[in-house]
């Protein structure tokens, strides 16, 4: 209980300094910008203008957010080494792991609430250009969340041992390649040399398959998504983070602190 | 006197680090070895670069050790639940600069886990033992350097805790700070805390500190009570009299034991501890008036400076 109530303390502060970070409302107002730019791709086209303006704006919202994820989540342990706040922090009753699930709760919840204006700017601009809406496009940006959640303990993994130079790298590289693990592994299939399919298997096993979030094309037209697909995809986002930030409460645990 | 309990206990510790990638490591602690009873104040004392933040990062579980033992209250420092009995002042604290003092202290008071039904009325206490309810909403970035140290030591007592570190407590703070921080800890003695004391400033150390350990390049080259450290260390005494007879003078001038010196009508005389009774009797004989006797000990700062330079002569 007491455990409990220290991470919620943790996770509030990290909010209220995460609100202040002035990248995330750099990439906020981009994203909202982008999403309503969608109006103009979409009015250069005759067929589908729907579907490309909403495609636009969920590609906006996974981009920007994504970006608001990475980039505030590599700072996330490395600024509190840094300006040495660990030290009076882990002076209390605080453990290394509950410091770590601290600052990453405090983060997705930042991540989450701008998800949230982010969907509303979706939403205003496809009520106002007469888009359909249903109940696809929240299951599809709700997936969107989960898959913040993920890359934000990404980001405070890598950030719990390395550099935010580095963090960055690895965060988005990966976040780059499990979108593309899919697609690298077909290529792979299609490949005549065995070590280039193996290879290319070997990356999809390994690395998060980020597109068992993407429901976009489902939302975007108007197609079901199967409920089974939705709980997979919230299954793997819970247990992919949960190894994450274990894994990277071991590192952390055994960092010391100069 | 019943031997009191240690509350602090170091054994053996030793810390190795590595100066960068690939690069020979670098051993900082050889072997450090001491103990801290409860009630006490004690003092960590040593140049820079000594080992004394490192060994003080060792006990507070942030940096591990390379060997050895240190366990705080019985507990083993790598531990975490029994620091809701400890308070931690690090050298130059910061804090967050977005939040006033009275956030930044109910957030370290919740961490502590405070009871929330305290936590107000215990901030507020806090904020006036250091002297800033004056500043009790002012956010942080605002404050001055001998502000935040305030805020440092009084988030180190948020918890009410039995033992409290207090990494150069007196740094960056004035004269009337460096007073009111003094009275701090000597007041947490009074309550039956302890205090363990990393601190450059020797003459605070032997003002306050119930026992002191020196640490030279790693290695603690003394440990003890402050009268264990400087024993029978009186090495001089300076008597003033006044209205001292001429010859009276003239003979005490003469003797190779005394150096005289004439304050106007006064005069001031240096002799040795051994031979203090012999000069205040002839002084008292003469009817010469004794104005005062100042015995001189031997400075922990000597101390301190011969440890230091032997430690550097057996290198």
């Amino acid at each position: 209980m007491n455990s409990l109530l220290r991470i919620r303390t943790l996770a509030a502060n990290t909010f209220r300094e995460a609100i202040r970070n002035k990248l995330l409302y750099t990439l906020l107002g981009f994203g909202i910008v982008m999403i309503a730019a969608g109006v103009l791709l979409a009015s250069l086209s005759y067929v589908e203008v729907d579907e490309i303006l909403q495609d636009m704006g969920m590609a906006a919202i996974r981009f920007f957010s994504a970006g608001i994820a990475i980039f505030v989540g590599i700072g996330l342990i490395h600024n509190e080494v840094d300006r040495r706040t660990i030290f009076t922090i882990l002076s209390k009753p605080v453990s290394r792991t509950e410091f770590l699930i601290g600052k990453w709760a405090g983060l997705t919840f930042t991540v989450w609430l701008q998800l949230v204006l982010m969907a509303l700017a979706f939403a205003a601009v496809s009520g106002l250009a007469g888009a359909p809406l249903g109940a696809g496009h929240a299951v599809a940006i709700a997936l969107i969340g989960f898959e913040l959640m993920l890359l934000v303990a990404i980001a405070t993994f890598f950030s719990a041992f390395t550099t935010p130079m580095l963090a960055a790298l690895f965060s988005v590289g990966i976040w780059m390649i499990g979108h593309l693990s899919r697609d690298l592994r077909a290529l792979g299939e299609q490949s005549e040399l065995e070590s280039v399919s193996r290879a290319t298997n070997l990356v999809f096993q390994w690395m998060p398959d980020f597109e068992v979030f993407n429901k976009t094309l489902e939302a975007v037209h108007g197609l079901a998504i199967p409920s089974s697909e939705v709980w997979m995809a919230i299954v793997y986002a819970v247990g992919y983070t949960v190894c994450t930030l274990l894994i990277g409460s071991m590192i952390f645990g055994r960092r010391d602190f100069k | 006197m019943a031997e009191r309990r240690e509350v602090v206990r170091v054994r053996n510790i030793v810390k190795d680090f590595r100066p960068g990638f690939g690069l020979r490591r670098k051993r900082v602690l050889h072997g450090v070895t001491f103990d801290v009873h409860e009630g006490e104040i004690f003092g960590f004392v040593g140049p820079n670069g000594a080992g004394k933040t490192t060994t003080l990062k060792i006990l507070m579980g942030l940096i591990r050790p390379t060997e050895g033992k240190a366990s705080i209250l019985d507990r083993d420092v790598g531990e975490s639940e029994f620091r809701n009995q400890i308070g931690f002042l690090p050298e130059n604290p910061y804090f967050y600069p977005f939040l006033t003092a009275r956030e930044i202290l109910d957030f370290y008071a919740r961490l502590s886990g405070v009871a929330s039904q305290r936590r107000a009325s215990r901030v507020d206490e806090l904020l006036g033992i250091v002297n800033l309810s004056h500043a009790a909403d002012a956010r942080l970035r605002t404050f001055s350097k001998g502000m935040l140290q305030r805020v440092g030591v009084a988030q180190a007592l948020v918890n009410d805790p039995q033992i409290v570190f207090l990494d150069e407590p007196m740094s960056g703070l004035d004269p009337i700070g460096r007073k009111e921080i003094r009275d701090v800890i000597l007041s947490l003695r009074g309550e039956g805390k302890t205090v363990f004391m990393n601190t450059h400033i020797l003459s605070d150390v032997e003002m306050i500190c119930d026992r002191v350990a020196i640490i030279v390049k790693g290695r603690i080259r003394q440990q003890g009570s402050i009268d264990e450290i400087l024993p029978d260390s009186t090495h001089s005494t300076d008597v003033v009299v006044a209205q001292l007879p001429v010859d009276v003078a003239t003979r005490l001038e003469s003797d190779p034991g005394i150096e005289m010196r004439g304050l106007g009508e006064r005069v001031e005389m240096r002799v040795s501890a051994k031979r203090v009774g012999e000069v205040l009797q002839a002084a008292i004989e003469a009817g010469a008036q004794v104005i005062s006797v100042t015995p001189h000990r031997h400075s922990l700062e000597e101390v301190f400076l011969s440890a230091v330079r032997e430690e550097e002569g057996a290198r």
